[in-house]
């Protein structure tokens, strides 16, 4: 669906994502890696919030391979590739219903009609009703954005995401200061989601991530260095050593992520 | 709800006329504003309203909104005078009113242009630095007038008529001096009162379209650019193009206004077409009144007025001033206070002149205990938009 070589960006001295090449399938992959390794630097090069400074982005669309490298995100997001927000990112003094049916409306052909109100589509409305409903907010849609829960806020954010009819959503820890009773439900709705989307998935809790994921791909120092089946990746040495370098043997081999361990294993 | 508030300005000339004749005249006169402050009110109404538009519901503070207010109201005059190729004097004030609001929405897609590379307060700055450059190339541009320090001015003794071009019967002259008087079911209507309504009409109408325009989809996207950008962006939408076409719809509307300023007045100055503080006007007229609710500016606007004209000088329109000078006793104003200060004397350096300094104040108290105007304020009390719980408040839930 997405692929990228040799992405490179650089913030003066400093490279935060260093050559990647990346290819994303249909399948729900996890990004992880330690803090400051780039992720979400990765996902503004991937949804055109940042330019790359060296290196290509190109997309699968109607059976070809495009190239986005360098598109504003407007462009890429009417292409179809979604992202949510690692910290809540809507429109707040909104109605819930309203936030997600503006991003309904922005793949419509009518975008910018001004001569008619926006209520007369009843089919924007009928569609961000739906996605409210998969998300489980149903009975919040006449609530204001701010006056959401944050887990409840981090349901509205993937629902916006959703609203674009994403072809590759690109989700940026959904679970972000998500207590634990809520978790299951944001992990229920990344699995529901991921079976009709290709997702790329960016999340700290091991847990989750072994537990939903086809495949991980691992960022250090902006770049990967693994790739692979989740069983594959939590037994490989270098990733040890980029989550838990310094520490000893005996601890790195608790803190993979052991299934259950609360801690989850990294923050 | 908007009917109502339509009726109460619609019958607002009878009762002004009916209070100012009964007994309680004196406080009548006192309180309410006059009529012709009340034609000012609306078209500089709807020039807040335009100003509000852009942002109130797109966050971009608009400082040089009175470019677009000048180009129209100059447009109108320069047609007026016949010093606008193709277009003589006899060009029809509607017409003329047009191309002078089309003017306006060609040099806000222009100042656009440049202005949306930039956010916050510097688009606030480079608006109003492009509105600066064009009040001083207006105070010096000697083709409007012999004067162009002074503005312009329509010459002849002739006024203009705002109607349906060429249909006589649905047109009325403009105009204190100038204007039509109507013989309407056995009252007749002064000239100010037909100006009154024939100005209202157009602001009804623009005001209704602009509220359409906030409702339909691309409304929404203004709003969604207003409270959070970076999303916008990243659900699809160009919101340059968004911001450009929302700021060309609101030079638009604040060319009609600045158009019905020049309609009414007959003249119009480089000061109160082009000059910062017009725009500042605005502003103050939006904070009171709400910002971001179209409908605010109106009430912010009337109620600067009303403030200014019920603390202003003799002669403007009877305030507070003549009112107590005449109601006292004169032994009471001239009683002394202290050193030598009689009451009267109080009173006068209390009062005379000082409407804006009052204002001022008012405007302060606005933005510290009324962040949301009057009508934002309304509608968060009722918990909704006033024209949806007002009935419901009064009527119980039905």
């Amino acid at each position: 669906m997405l692929r990228t070589r040799g992405l490179t960006k650089r913030f003066g001295g400093i490279t935060a994502v260093d050559g990647v090449d990346f290819d994303l399938g249909s399948e729900l992959c996890s990004l992880i890696g330690p803090n400051g390794a780039g992720k979400t630097t990765f996902f503004d090069l991937l949804t055109g919030a940042l330019e790359p400074t060296d290196g290509r982005i190109e997309f699968r669309h109607d059976g070809e391979w495009v190239d986005m490298t360098a598109t504003p995100p407007a462009e890429i997001a009417s292409l179809g590739v979604h992202r949510s927000y690692q910290i809540t990112n809507v429109f707040p003094t909104s109605t819930v219903l309203e936030n997600v049916r503006v991003a309904v409306q922005a793949h419509s052909d009518h975008a910018a009609t001004f001569w008619r109100t926006s209520d007369a589509y009843e089919a924007d409305l009928t569609a961000a009703r739906d996605i409210l409903e998969r998300v489980g907010l149903s009975e919040r849609a006449e609530d204001l954005a701010q006056n959401l829960s944050h887990g409840a806020g981090r349901q509205l954010e993937v629902a916006i995401a959703l609203a674009g009819d994403p072809d590759v959503l690109l989700l940026d820890e959904p679970n972000a200061g998500v207590s634990s009773e809520s978790v299951d439900d944001i992990v229920g709705l990344i699995e529901d989601v991921a079976r009709d989307h290709a997702v790329l998935l960016v999340e700290h809790n091991m847990d989750i991530v072994m537990e939903v994921s086809d495949r991980v791909v691992v960022l250090n120092q902006g770049s990967v260095i693994a790739d692979g089946e989740p069983s594959d990746v939590r037994a490989d040495p270098s990733v040890q050593e980029a989550y838990l370098g310094g520490y000893q043997t005996g601890d790195l081999a608790e803190d993979g992520g052991e299934p259950g361990d609360p801690s989850g294993g990294v923050a | 709800m908007y009917l109502v508030v339509v009726g109460l300005l619609a019958i607002y000339p009878a009762i002004y006329h009916l209070l100012t004749q009964s007994p309680l005249g004196e406080v009548a006169v006192t309180v309410l504003p006059r009529m012709e402050t009340m034609v000012a009110v609306l078209y500089f109404s709807l020039f807040a309203m335009s100003f509000d538009f852009i942002s109130g519901y797109t966050g971009y503070l608009s400082f040089g909104h009175a470019a677009f207010y000048g180009t129209g109201a100059y447009t109108v005059l320069l047609i007026a005078n016949g010093k606008v190729p193709l277009l003589g004097p006899e060009t029809p004030f509607l017409v003329a009113l047009v191309v002078g609001a089309v003017l306006a929405t060609v040099l806000a897609v222009v100042i656009g242009l440049v202005s949306f590379r930039l956010t916050g307060v510097y688009f606030a700055m480079i608006t109003l630095g492009f509105a600066q450059v064009l009040y001083v190339f207006v105070r010096d541009w000697d083709y409007v007038g012999s004067n162009p320090r002074d503005g312009i001015a329509l010459s002849g003794a002739r006024g203009f008529e705002l109607g349906v071009p060429y249909v006589d019967q649905l047109t009325v002259a403009l105009g204190t001096l100038t204007g039509d008087t109507l013989a309407l079911a056995g009252h007749t209507l002064g000239t100010t009162t037909v100006s009154f309504y024939a100005v209202g009409v157009v602001v009804l109408l623009c005001f209704a379209a602009m509220q359409r325009i906030l409702h339909s989809p691309f409304g929404r996207v203004m709003v969604a650019i207003r409270e959070n950008e970076e999303r916008a962006e990243a659900i699809g939408y160009d919101t340059f193009r968004y911001k450009l076409g929302a700021f060309a719809i609101s030079g638009f509307f604040g060319g009609v206004a600045g158009g019905l300023l020049a309609g009414f007045k007959r003249s119009v100055t480089p000061e109160s077409g082009f000059y910062f503080l017009t725009s500042g006007d605005a502003l103050l007229a939006s904070i009171i009144g709400g910002f971001g609710t179209l409908a605010g500016p109106l009430w912010g606007h009337l109620f600067d007025e009303t403030v200014r004209e019920f603390l202003s000088k003799r002669g403007q329109g009877g305030g507070l001033l003549p009112y107590l000078e005449q109601t006292l006793s004169e032994e009471f104003l001239t009683t002394e206070l202290v050193g030598g200060l009689t009451v009267e004397g109080f009173i006068t350096a209390a009062l005379n002149g000082h409407a804006s300094l009052y204002v001022g104040i008012v405007f302060v108290l606005f933005v510290l205990y009324v962040p949301d105007g009057i009508v934002g304020t309304v509608r968060s009390r009722l918990g909704g938009r006033v024209a949806r719980r007002l009935p419901e408040r009064l009527w119980g839930e039905r």
